[in-house]
Parts: structure tokens; C-alpha cells; sequence
């Protein structure tokens, strides 16, 4: 390799490549060095051709689950989880200022944990139900299903414990709402509440961060382990779209710390984050707190906890389960018509309405879910939902019946579809590109006296490259491995 | 073995694990009152009067219909205290209408309503609503009302007893706000009395309050030594 009549660059080269192999041979120790470790129990399956989308899911929630470890790390450095010594703002709402404006690096850091950790709990909704249509949750993984049920629960606590984190108007009402619909519990609320969220706003913020970096991902870590399956799809392409979409929805939409630090004296309308919407338009009907509240979102995750205990059927396919697939069809349904509820408030700023047979007016109108509507609304989505589900599989399988006779499978995407595919994929980079461009001029503005600064600048340009090759690394390497492999 | 833990579960003191009670620290006494420094409402809305030792004579700072956010009990530094977020140490002064009296000049123009709503424990607001035929701040006495911005339980103005939303479905005692008891000393300033914490007379925080009309609980102090 190296040039004899060089001695200077000979020797040079010879000490690069002693490095490089120097490392080659830490690597590989390393690398050999983990059959003697747990993680040989695992056993990663890397495929060799892309299977379905869907089945990456739950590597997927995993993978965020990893990156919010990290960038969560990061951000401990600098948070503070007290409210009195810093002057006119609290101390965990002047931190997070403080990470988002001068720290540097401190933006982007959060900006990814913000958007991976709604990420993380939208993949896992979505790895469940997948499980649950293709009915691998059934026969021998059952404790799968129910580990994952529990993960699922400590994500959406983790999601809420972290939006508390920041002490700002509507993390200080999710905070009080919380701890009391801890408290209205029967028997146990008092003590729930003192246990879990403490007395004060001082314990509630501390509370929620022990809660947040370290009891919740332990139990999380442990819980894993009954949630690993035998073969775990680890796929490196898909992993490296995920976190790379994941930074350019970040520099798009980058999150700001407003509506400003939790004061008690504020008296704006604050709708939660998405993932809470539904519980918070179930408390608008008025019924009582603790039902609505608790006893509903309760019974939907029991219900989930349950299914493989009822559906014990050996049909996976869900064309082959026309009940329980119309049960999870539903779900969904109320899911989104609730959420939907959740979001909707009276544009009106001073509306007048009646309200259980008495004229009112002001906030009870912008905010009052009218329960008949509401009801109603749900019982016939659920009955639609539910029949048309039933029906349409009935009809699905007398045509697929007729379509296996005609004619057998065919390729999933011919050649000259990659091809127009991956054109539309670089005309789409193109466009975002631009539009991020545009972010730093477009989107900072000032309307009337609010101020509305959706991108972050150059900083947002630096998330979205980043992000951006990671898309297009692993957009072009699934389309290479794809053109490759043979059409099924 | 199972029936005997069984057996044992309601006299393990589950409650003192973790447990956490509040601690009024600065022990309830009574309290010259003095407005927050750091709130909008106090610095903007309502002239600068963030700061400030109410007075009851004073109807220009302290107009009829206006309202201001106080600490109880307070930590003996005004900076610490308008630091302090806990919405179970904040009330809202509010002084009356002038058809509710807003303008007496004694303790009994003003009442102190928790910041804890008894729903859900969110931060209510005085809101003097504004009739919408006449677009004026409306005339009707119970139209002045303390909302809750989170779920849109609606307080009576001055007794604070909840007339509509979630909190007025719940049951008594839970439906009405606590409140403090105000009066008045020989210079006219606005002083609360040690409160007692039981549903009977101020109420519990975040609980409730055994409701009685404005009249017979909050007028005869208000009056007696103001």
C-alpha cells in the first residue's frame, strides 16, 4: 500500500491505516464481545427485502423511545425542576428559555425531544393497532400484547409528565387537572394524590420530573424485556427515514414554550396536547369528573388489556375476524370523534347558549360540550362504524373469493413505478426544501401584538438538512434494495 | 399467606409512603393585603397598582368591578410571594359592582375568592360580562360571575356558590368557592382575617365550601370592624 520512495507520506499512510485497523479490531472485539451478553437473547433479523411498513412500527416506537433517551439526557443537563429563585419567571419555565435561546445546540435538542416524543406515542397507537388487525398479538403473545398495553399507558403518562415539565400556562392547568383527577378517585384519591403528585406546585414539578427521567423509562426498560418478540425486525433504511422525518417535521414545525409561564391569574382558553383532548372533552359534558375522567379512558385500555383473552380464535388474518375488527374499526372511530370534540371551542368570545335548560353565557358556552350532541354523535359512530365494518368484510370476502379464482397475485410496484416514485420523492425534498427556505422569511411575523414565529431560521435549516439526508439516505437505499429483488 | 396480607391491608398506613400534606408554614394570621407584583392583571389591566396595600377608600387604584391577584398567606417577601405559582395560596380580590355596593367604601365592597376551582382545581377569573344587546358591562347582578377557563364552571358573584357548569352538578359542599373574610382597619386598609379551613366557614381549597348567602357569612365581618 504504502510508497517505498516516500518514507515521509509512507509513514504517514502506514500510521492512518494502523489506526484505522486499530479500530477495525476494537470494533470487531466489541462486536464479539456481546455473544457473552444478554442482548444474544435477542436475536435481530435484518431482512433482506422490505416486508410491509407497518411491521417496523414497533422497532419504531422503540427507536424514538432511544432517541428521546438521548436528547432527553441532554436536556437534564440544563433543566431545573424548581419554581421560586429566578426571578420574575419560574425556574423550570426561565430553564426552558434559556435551553431554547441561548444554550447552544439547546433548540435543536429540543425540538427533536418535543417532536419524538408525540411521534413516539402516534407509533405506538399505530404499532397497536397494526398487532391488533394482523392478529399477531394472538396464540403464545399474549404477554406481548399486554406488556405492550402497559407500555402504551407509561408512554402517554411519559408524554404528560413531560409537557408538565415546562411550567407554562397550559402545562400549570394540565398539572392541576391531573393531580385532582387523582384526587377525585374514591377511597384512594386523597392518598393517590399526596403519593404521586405531592402538595404544592413545588412537589407537583419535582414529582413529575423523578416521574419523567427516571421511575417511568426504568419501569419502561423492564417492561421491554416481556416485549421483545423472538424475531425483532431491525431494518436500517426505515429506521434512518423515521429519525431523519423526524428532524424535518421538527425544523418545520418548530414547538415554542409559549403561551407563556403558568400564572394562575390568566384566564385564556388552553386546550391540551392531542393525546389528552379526548379525556378533556369527556370532562366538557359535565358529567362527574372521576367518570369521565378516569373511568372512561380506564375502561378503554381494560378493554384493550383483554382482547387477546376473548378473541381466542386461530384466525390472524382481519378479513377472517369480521367481529373484532369492527371493534377495533370502532375504536378508532371514537378515538378521533372524541379527540375531535376536544379541540373544537366556541369561536364566539362571548357567546350566550343554554346549558341544561338555563340560559348562560361566556366561558361555560365557548366550553360546553352539549353531552346529547356528544352522545349522540358517538353512539352513531359506533353503530356505523361497526355495521359498516361487518358489512364491507362480508362483501370483501365473497369478491375475494372470486378474484383468487380469476387471476393469481401479481408484482407490488413495477420497475417503472420505483422509478416515478423516486422522482416524486426528490420533487417532494425540493419542495420542503424550499419551504423551509421560505420559513425564515414567511413565517416570522408580527399580527396585531402576537407575535407568530413558526420556524426557527437557520437553526430550523440546519435540523432539516440533517433530517433531510437521513430521509433520502434511507429513501435511496430501500429503493435500491428494492429495484434488486426479485417481484415477489 | 394471601388472606393474611388480605387481612392486613387497611391498617398498613398506605397514605405515609411518598406522603406530602400542605403545609401553611407561614401559619394562618391575619394579613394586611397586598396585591402580586408579577401578574398582568395587577400591572396592566387595573392601572399599576401591582404592589400596592389595598385601601378601601381609595376608589380610583381600587375602582368598583375590578379585581387583583393576592398571596395567602404570605411568605413576608412580596418578590417571593409574586414568584410563588401555587395557585393554593392565590385569591382573587375582587371588588363588587357598584349595584353589589363596589363602591361602600368598607371591607364589604370586596370579596377574596380561592384561585382553586373545586372541579378540577383549575384558576377561575372574575369576568363582568358584557350584556350583548347594550355591548355595556351589564347590569343584572348575577351577570357578574367568577368562570373557570378549563372547563366552564361559572361562580355567583358575591357569594360563590357555582350557578352553572361542571361544579354545579357536584353535590354540597363541594359547589361553592372558598373565600376569605375580609375586613377593614382604622386606616382603611384591606385585612384578611386568620381563615378557618373547614367546609363550615371559609371552605377547604380545592374542595368546597358548605354554601351561605353572602349576607349571613361574609357581610357581618366585613361590616363589624370595618
Amino acid at each position: 500500500m504504502s510508497d517505498q520512495g516516500e518514507s515521509g507520506a509512507g509513514g504517514l499512510t502506514g500510521l492512518v491505516q494502523g489506526l484505522v485497523d486499530a479500530i477495525v479490531r476494537l470494533y470487531r472485539w466489541l462486536y464479539k464481545g456481546l455473544e457473552r451478553t444478554v442482548y444474544m437473547g435477542v436475536q435481530y433479523t435484518y431482512p433482506r427485502r422490505f416486508v410491509t411498513p407497518l411491521g417496523y412500527l414497533g422497532v419504531l416506537t422503540g427507536i424514538t423511545f432511544l432517541v428521546l433517551g438521548i436528547t432527553g439526557g441532554l436536556l437534564m443537563i440544563y433543566y431545573q425542576p424548581t419554581l421560586t429563585g429566578c426571578g420574575s419567571l419560574t425556574c423550570a419555565f426561565a430553564s426552558i428559555e434559556r435551553i431554547n435561546d441561548s444554550v447552544p445546540f439547546g433548540w435543536l435538542i429540543r425540538n427533536i425531544h418535543y417532536t419524538a416524543s408525540n411521534a413516539m406515542v402516534l407509533l405506538a397507537v399505530l404499532h397497536m393497532y397494526y398487532q391488533y388487525f394482523s392478529g399477531r398479538f394472538k396464540i403464545k403473545n399474549e404477554v406481548l400484547w399486554v406488556t405492550g398495553v402497559i407500555l402504551g399507558i407509561i408512554t402517554g403518562v411519559e408524554a404528560y409528565s413531560g409537557y408538565d415539565l415546562l411550567f407554562n400556562q397550559r402545562a400549570g392547568l394540565a398539572i392541576e387537572i391531573g393531580s385532582s383527577l387523582a384526587n377525585a378517585s374514591p377511597i384512594i384519591g386523597g392518598t393517590l394524590r399526596l403519593s404521586v403528585f405531592g402538595a404544592g406546585f413545588s412537589d407537583f414539578v419535582l414529582r413529575l420530573y423523578a416521574g419523567h427521567v427516571f421511575i417511568l423509562p426504568m419501569i419502561m426498560l423492564i417492561l421491554v424485556f416481556w416485549h421483545f418478540p423472538r424475531y425483532l425486525v431491525f431494518d436500517l433504511p426505515v429506521i434512518s427515514t423515521v429519525v431523519g422525518g423526524l428532524f424535518v417535521i421538527a425544523a418545520i414545525f418548530p414547538v415554542a414554550y409559549q403561551p407563556g409561564p403558568y400564572n394562575p391569574g390568566n384566564g385564556q382558553i388552553t386546550i391540551p396536547e392531542w393525546y389528552i383532548t379526548g379525556i378533556y372533552a369527556l370532562i366538557r359534558t359535565e358529567f362527574d369528573k372521576f367518570v369521565m375522567g378516569g373511568l372512561m379512558p380506564a375502561l378503554l385500555f381494560l378493554m384493550a388489556l383483554v382482547v387477546p383473552f376473548v378473541d381466542t380464535s386461530k384466525k390472524l388474518n382481519w378479513k377472517d375476524r369480521p367481529f373484532f375488527t369492527a371493534i377495533g374499526i370502532t375504536s378508532i372511530a371514537q378515538i378521533v370523534i372524541t379527540t375531535a370534540w376536544g379541540f373544537y371551542v366556541n369561536p364566539n368570545p362571548n357567546p350566550t347558549c343554554v346549558v341544561n335548560g338555563a340560559a348562560t353565557s361566556g366561558t361555560l358556552c365557548r366550553l360546553f360540550v352539549d353531552p346529547v350532541l356528544y352522545f349522540s354523535s358517538m353512539l352513531g359512530v359506533t353503530l356505523l362504524s361497526f355495521v359498516g365494518t361487518y358489512a364491507f368484510l362480508r362483501y370483501l370476502k365473497a369478491k375475494e373469493r372470486v378474484r383468487r379464482a380469476t387471476s393469481p397475485l401479481g408484482p407490488l410496484l413495477t420497475k417503472k413505478w420505483v422509478y416515478i416514485t423516486f422522482t416524486l420523492l426528490i420533487l417532494a425534498q425540493v419542495a420542503l426544501a424550499g419551504l423551509a427556505l421560505l420559513s425564515i422569511f414567511g413565517f416570522h411575523q408580527v399580527v396585531g401584538n402576537v407575535t407568530i414565529d413558526i420556524a426557527g431560521g437557520l437553526k430550523s435549516m440546519t435540523l432539516f438538512d440533517t433530517g433531510a439526508i437521513l430521509v433520502t439516505f434511507g429513501v435511496v437505499v430501500h429503493l435500491y434494495r428494492y429495484s434488486q429483488s426479485l417481484p415477489f | 399467606m394471601a388472606g393474611a396480607i388480605l387481612s392486613l391491608v387497611p391498617f398498613v398506613p398506605w397514605g405515609n409512603f411518598l406522603l406530602s400534606t400542605v403545609s401553611s408554614t407561614g401559619a394562618d394570621q391575619k394579613q394586611t393585603v397586598v396585591l402580586d407584583m408579577n401578574t398582568p392583571t395587577n400591572r396592566n389591566a387595573n392601572g399599576a397598582v401591582a404592589g400596592k396595600t389595598v385601601n378601601v377608600n381609595d376608589l380610583t387604584s381600587f375602582p368598583p368591578n375590578g379585581s387583583w391577584l393576592i398571596t395567602y398567606p404570605t411568605s413576608g417577601d412580596l418578590t417571593v410571594d409574586s414568584e410563588n405559582p401555587d395557585s393554593f395560596q392565590k385569591y382573587q380580590l375582587i371588588r363588587l359592582p357598584e349595584q353589589l355596593g363596589g363602591s361602600d367604601k368598607s371591607a364589604a365592597a370586596f370579596v377574596a375568592f380561592s384561585k382553586v376551582c373545586v372541579h378540577l382545581w383549575c384558576s377561575p377569573n372574575y369576568d363582568p360580562i358584557i350584556d350583548p344587546t347594550t355591548k355595556q358591562r351589564s347590569t343584572n347582578p348575577n351577570d357578574e360571575t367568577y368562570q373557570c377557563p378549563c372547563h366552564g364552571s361559572i361562580y355567583e358573584v358575591p357569594d360563590g356558590l357555582a350557578i352553572a357548569g361542571p361544579a354545579h352538578f357536584q353535590p354540597a359542599p363541594t359547589n361553592a368557592i372558598p373565600m376569605l373574610t375580609l375586613t377593614a382597619d382604622s386606616n382603611g386598609d384591606l385585612v384578611i382575617l386568620p381563615p378557618v379551613w373547614d367546609v363550615d366557614h371559609n371552605g377547604v381549597l380545592g374542595f368546597g365550601r358548605n354554601y351561605q348567602s353572602y349576607d349571613t357569612q361574609i357581610l357581618p365581618a366585613a361590616k363589624g370592624t370595618g
